[in-house]
C-alpha cells in the first residue's frame, strides 16, 4: 500500500474518532424530571422561580447560593450553586444549569443567564457563571 | 406621519446612508469591470482595468466617508441616532469614543471593510500581472461587506443594518410620537464599562485587519486556478498569508490579554464560541502557509496548499457567521445578538463556498498535482503531515463549537458539552503534542533525502535531553498531577524549543534565512509551556476555609469555595499570605478596593507586601461589573477579582459629591451602646480591640460654637487599637447654658461611634458609651484570587512569535524580489 493511502486512511480514523469522542462527551438538554432519574450531568433550561425568595448571604458563606427554578416542563426545583450569585440575576428571562440532582436539590456547576437589558429591549445580554475554576 | 421633530440632526445621517449606497454600488461596479478586465482576451485594453480601479477608488472614499459621519456622531452625542445612543454616552471620555465605534456590529462591519479597502489599494498598486483577478474577488467581498451595512428594505425585508438608523425608527415607543421626544433623550446607553479599557481600542483594529487580510492569499490561490497559473500564484501567496497570520495571532492575543486584565474568565483562554471562532482560521492558514512552503520547494503536496488556503478565508466567513448570527446564544457568554442578518450571513459563506467548490471541481484534472510519494525521511512530508494534524485539529474544534448549528440543521437537541475546557484542553493538547513533534524532529530533516542514520542519531539525542529537562519542569510545577496529555505536551514543547534554538544557533553561523522560521517556531513552544503551566497549576489562593457549612453533603459535591470573604480591615491568612480590605478609592465610574497582601516569615516580620487595587463599577444599566487587578512578579501572577461587594451605584455616589447626606440619627446602624465608666488610663474592650482613656482636654473646641464664661467642653482622648492599627478619637462632653451635651466621633475604619456621655466628678470618672457597628454593617468584599505560574512564558512566547512571522515575512518578499 502507498504512504498516502495509509496516512490517509489514518487520518480518517482521527476525523472519525474525534467526531465519536464529540458526539459522545455532548450533554443533553433536559428536565429537572429527567435529572432525578439520571445521577448524570445535563443542562437544565427554564425560567427563575421570582415569586420565591433568592438566597444568598456572603456573610455566612461567601460560596453559596440559591433559588428555584421552573423548568420548561412547568417543575419546580431549588437549585444550589457554588459561588457568589450572578449579578442582576433577579432579571434573568431564561437560564441555562449545568448539573446533577442531589437529594431534592439541583446542584449546578454552571449558570448561564440572559437578561433583557433594562435600557435597550432590542437586545439581549448572556453572561455565564462557571462554579468551578477552568483548570486543565 | 410627517410630524416635524424638534433637535434632530439629519445631515450627517443622510449623507452617512448616501455613502453607504454608494459604497455598495462602487465595489459592484467594481467587481464587474474587474472581472471583465481579468476575462478580456486583449491585455492591452485597459478601459475595464481602469474602471475597475475606479470602482474601488470610490468605494474606498465612500467606506472612509461612512466613518467619518459615525464618528462626528458619536463624537457629538447626536443620540437621536441609535447607534450613537447605545454605545456612547456623554461621560465616557474621548479615547473610549474610539471602542464603542466598533461595540457594534454595524461598526466592526465597517472595519473589516475599511481594512478590505485598504489591502485592496495595496494591491493595485502592488500586485501587477495579477492585479485584475485577484482584485475581482477583494472587490466581490467588499460588496458584501458593504451590503451588511445597506439598512435597505427590498421585497419586504431589510437587507442589512445601517449604523445611520434613527432612535425613533429602531425603538418603539409613545415618546416618539412627540416633535420635542429629543429634550427627552438626555444621554446614551454608554460603553460596556468592560470594553473600557485601552485594549479594546486596538484589539479589534488588529484583529480585523487579521481577518481582513485573510482574504489575499485565497484570492491569489482562487485568482491561480481561474487564470490557469496553477504554480505561480503560491509565491506571492506565502507572503500575505504570513502577513495575515500574524496580524490575527497578534488580535487574538491581544483579545486574550485583555480577557486576562479585565474579565472575570480567571483566565487567558476559555474555549468560548467566539474565541474558537477566530483561532480556526488561523491554525488552518498556518497549516497553509507550511504546505505552500513544501510545494514551492519540491513540487508535493500541492491539493492540501490549495485547499488549506481556499478553506481558511470560507472558515473566517463562515466564523463571522457564528459569532453575528445569534446562534450561539444558548452557548456563549459573548453578547451577539440576532440583528435579522442570519440569512445574509449564511449566503456570504455559500458564495465563497461555492466559488471554492466549483474552481477545484472544474480545473481539477489540471492541478499539478504531484504522482510521485514523497521520502518518508524527507522534510516535505512531515511538514505536510503536520499541517493535516493541524486542520483536524480544527476540525475538532469547528465540530464541538458548531453544535448549536447542527441542532438547527438537524432539528436535534444536543447540548455542550457539561465540562467543555477541559473537552478541549485535552484533545487540543493531543494534537498539540504530535505537531510540536514534528516541529522538533522536522528540523533535522532535509527536502527531498535525508541520511536516516545521522536524522535518527540527532533527533534522538534531542528528544532525550527534552525529556529530561521536561521530567525536571513536570516535577518541580506539579504537572505531573495532571492528566498525562499534559506531561507529554511539555516534552513535546521543550524538545520543539531546543531543536529550533539549533537551527537558530545554525542560522546565525550562516544561513541567516532559516533564522525566520526558528524563531516563529520557539516562540510557539514558549507559548505552549506557558499556557500548560500557568492554566494546569493556577491555583486559587482564596479558598475559603471557614464560613458555615450548609451540609456535608454539599461541601463535599463542591469542593474548590474559591470565594473568600473579607471584612474592611480585618485580615485573614490565605496560602502564605495575610490579606485585609482596608479601604476604598473611588474614581467615577470606578470603585477601587484597596486589598493588602502581605508575607509574613517566621518570625512575623513583614517580608513582601503590596496592594491591588481591583474594581468595580456599580453600573445601573449593566450591574456590578468588576475588572480584576493583578500583581505581575517576574515567574508568576497574583490575579484578584471582586465578585462581590456591597456599594452603591454610580449616580447615587455623583449625587453624593455635590451634596453632603444629612447627619441623620444613625443609631440603628449599631449595635445597642454600651455605657461604660472609666478613669484615665482605664481601657475599654470591644469585640475587635480596645481603647485607653489617655487624657482628659479641658481646652476642647467644638466648631462653630462659642462658649460662654460658664460654659465647659471636655474631649475625651482615646487611642483605639484594632487588628494592629491604632487611631485617635475625641468625642467631647460639653456643658452650655446649665444644659448637657455630647458630640460623638466616629471611626469609620473599625465600625465605632464613641459619645462622651456624662461627667461623674464623685467618682473623678467618665462615662464613655461605645456604639459598634453589627458584622452585617461592616463593609466587606467577596473576592476570588488566582496565582498563574510562569504566564510569562506564555506572553513572551507570543511576542517572539510575532517577531520570527515579520522576519520569515522579509525574507519571503527578499525571495520575490529576485525571481
Amino acid at each position: 500500500m502507498k504512504k498516502s493511502s495509509i496516512f490517509g486512511l489514518v487520518v480518517i480514523a482521527i476525523a472519525i474518532a474525534v467526531i465519536i469522542s464529540t458526539y459522545k462527551s455532548a450533554s443533553t438538554y433536559g428536565s429537572f424530571n429527567d435529572a432525578r432519574q439520571s445521577a448524570a450531568t445535563l443542562q437544565v433550561v427554564g425560567h427563575l422561580n421570582k415569586e420565591k425568595a433568592l438566597y444568598y448571604d456572603a456573610k455566612k458563606d461567601a460560596n453559596y447560593f440559591s433559588f428555584f427554578m421552573k423548568d420548561n416542563k412547568g417543575q419546580e426545583c431549588k437549585v444550589v450553586f457554588t459561588g457568589t450569585k450572578p449579578q442582576d440575576f433577579e432579571r434573568s428571562e431564561q437560564v441555562v444549569l449545568t448539573g446533577k440532582m442531589v437529594g431534592s436539590e439541583f446542584h449546578a456547576s454552571k449558570i448561564l443567564m440572559k437578561c433583557p437589558s433594562k435600557y435597550t429591549q432590542d437586545k439581549l445580554e448572556t453572561t455565564e457563571f462557571t462554579a468551578k475554576q477552568a483548570s486543565i | 406621519m410627517d410630524t416635524a421633530f424638534k433637535g434632530e440632526h439629519l445631515v450627517p445621517g443622510h449623507l452617512g446612508q448616501f455613502f453607504i449606497i454608494l459604497a455598495f454600488g462602487a465595489a459592484l461596479l467594481s467587481t464587474i469591470s474587474y472581472y471583465f478586465a481579468a476575462t478580456d482576451s486583449n491585455k492591452l485594453d485597459k478601459s475595464w482595468l481602469w474602471l475597475g480601479r475606479i470602482g474601488f477608488w470610490l468605494n474606498t472614499v465612500s467606506v472612509v466617508g461612512i466613518g467619518s459621519c459615525l464618528f462626528y456622531i458619536i463624537y457629538n452625542h447626536l443620540f437621536e441616532y441609535h447607534y450613537a445612543w447605545a454605545h456612547s454616552s456623554r461621560t465616557l471620555p474621548v479615547y473610549y469614543i474610539i471602542s464603542s465605534y466598533w461595540e457594534g456590529q454595524e461598526g466592526s462591519f465597517w472595519l473589516w471593510g475599511f481594512w478590505q479597502a485598504v489591502l485592496g489599494n495595496l494591491l493595485i498598486w502592488k500586485a501587477k500581472s495579477w492585479e485584475r483577478p485577484v482584485m475581482t474577488v477583494i472587490s466581490l467581498s467588499q460588496v458584501l461587506l458593504s451590503s451588511m451595512l445597506l439598512g435597505v428594505e427590498i421585497f419586504g425585508t431589510r437587507i442589512g443594518s445601517s449604523p445611520f438608523i434613527l432612535l425613533r425608527e429602531a425603538i418603539e415607543g409613545p415618546i416618539f410620537s412627540r416633535p420635542d421626544y429629543m429634550g427627552f433623550i438626555k444621554d446614551g446607553n454608554g460603553l460596556n464599562p468592560l470594553l473600557q479599557n485601552y485594549w479594546m481600542v486596538i484589539h479589534p483594529p488588529t484583529l480585523f485587519l487579521g481577518f481582513a487580510s485573510m482574504i489575499v492569499p485565497f484570492a491569489y490561490a482562487v485568482a491561480g486556478l481561474w487564470q490557469k497559473r496553477y504554480k505561480e500564484w503560491v509565491q506571492p501567496a506565502i507572503s500575505y498569508a504570513l502577513f495575515a497570520v500574524m496580524v490575527l495571532g497578534t488580535g487574538i492575543i491581544m483579545g486574550s490579554f485583555w480577557a486576562y486584565e479585565s474579565l472575570n474568565f480567571g483566565g487567558f483562554w476559555a474555549w468560548d464560541p467566539v474565541e474558537n471562532a477566530s483561532v480556526i482560521p488561523w491554525l488552518t492558514l498556518i497549516g497553509a502557509v507550511h504546505v505552500m512552503i513544501v510545494y514551492k520547494n519540491t513540487g508535493h503536496a500541492y491539493f492540501t496548499a490549495l485547499f488549506l488556503t481556499l478553506i481558511s478565508f470560507v472558515l473566517v466567513l463562515y466564523a463571522s457567521y457564528l459569532t453575528r448570527s445569534g446562534i450561539l446564544g444558548e452557548t456563549s457568554v459573548h453578547a451577539f445578538t440576532d440583528l435579522g442578518m442570519t440569512w445574509h450571513l449564511i449566503i456570504d459563506v455559500l458564495i465563497f463556498l461555492i466559488i471554492v467548490v466549483v474552481l477545484i471541481a472544474v480545473r481539477w484534472k489540471e492541478l499539478p498535482i504531484s504522482k510521485k510519494e514523497e521520502e518518508t525521511y524527507s522534510r516535505e512530508f512531515w511538514m505536510f503531515v503536520g499541517s493535516v494534524f493541524l486542520a483536524l485539529s480544527c476540525l475538532q474544534l469547528v465540530f464541538v463549537t458548531s453544535i448549536p448549528v447542527w441542532n438547527a440543521l438537524f432539528g436535534t437537541h444536543i447540548a455542550p458539552p457539561n465540562d467543555k475546557v477541559t473537552l478541549y484542553n485535552i484533545f487540543q493538547s493531543a494534537f498539540a503534542v504530535i505537531i510540536a513533534l514534528f516541529m522538533g524532529f522536522t528540523q533535522f530533516l532535509k527536502y527531498k533525502k535525508t541520511e536516516t542514520t545521522r536524522f535518527f542519531i540527532t533527533a534522538i539525542v534531542y528528544l532525550v535531553f527534552a525529556a529530561l529537562i521536561g521530567a525536571l519542569i513536570v516535577y518541580v510545577t506539579g504537572i505531573y498531577k495532571l492528566h498525562f496529555v499534559y506531561v507529554l505536551l511539555m516534552i513535546a514543547a521543550i524538545y520543539s524549543v531546543l531543536s529550533n534554538a539549533k537551527v537558530l544557533a545554525d542560522a546565525i553561523k550562516g544561513k541567516f534565512k532559516l533564522a525566520g522560521s526558528a524563531v516563529a517556531h520557539i516562540g510557539f513552544g514558549l507559548l505552549l509551556i506557558g499556557a500548560l503551566i500557568s492554566a494546569g497549576t493556577s491555583k486559587v489562593v482564596s479558598q475559603n476555609t471557614s464560613g458555615e457549612q450548609y451540609s456535608a453533603e454539599f461541601a463535599k459535591a463542591n469542593d474548590p469555595r474559591e470565594n473568600i470573604m473579607l471584612y474592611k480591615n480585618q485580615p485573614v491568612k490565605m496560602s502564605g499570605y495575610e490579606v485585609t480590605y482596608i479601604g476604598d478609592s473611588i474614581a467615577l465610574p470606578n470603585h477601587y478596593f484597596k486589598v493588602d497582601y502581605k508575607k509574613l516569615d517566621a518570625n512575623g516580620k513583614v517580608k513582601e507586601e503590596f496592594i491591588l487595587k481591583p474594581n468595580s463599577q456599580a453600573n445601573r444599566k449593566m450591574g456590578l461589573v468588576s475588572s480584576p487587578d493583578t500583581k505581575h512578579f517576574l515567574f508568576h501572577d497574583l490575579y484578584t477579582h471582586v465578585s462581590m461587594a456591597p456599594i452603591k451605584y454610580d449616580d447615587e455616589l455623583r449625587g453624593q459629591e455635590a451634596g453632603h447626606e444629612g447627619e441623620a440619627d444613625d443609631d440603628k446602624n449599631y449595635d445597642p451602646p454600651v455605657a461604660h465608666e472609666i478613669a484615665v488610663g482605664d481601657t475599654i474592650r470591644f469585640r475587635e480591640g480596645y481603647m485607653v482613656l489617655k487624657g482628659l482636654n479641658k481646652d476642647a473646641h467644638v466648631q462653630d460654637i462659642k462658649l460662654g464664661g460658664n460654659d465647659i467642653a471636655v474631649g475625651a482622648d482615646l487611642e483605639i487599637t484594632s487588628h494592629g492599627k491604632s487611631y485617635m478619637a475625641e468625642p467631647i462632653y460639653m456643658v452650655k447654658g446649665g444644659n448637657g451635651f455630647d458630640f460623638a466621633r466616629k471611626v469609620d475604619d473599625v465600625g465605632l461611634k464613641l459619645r462622651f456621655s456624662k461627667i461623674i466628678p464623685e467618682k473623678s470618672k467618665v462615662e464613655v458609651t461605645v456604639y459598634q457597628q453589627p458584622e452585617s454593617k461592616k463593609p466587606y468584599i467577596v473576592m476570588r484570587a488566582i496565582e498563574f505560574p510562569y504566564i510569562n512564558f506564555f506572553w513572551s512566547g507570543t511576542i517572539i512569535m510575532v517577531i520570527g512571522f515579520l522576519m520569515s515575512i522579509f525574507r519571503r518578499n527578499k525571495e520575490l524580489k529576485t525571481v
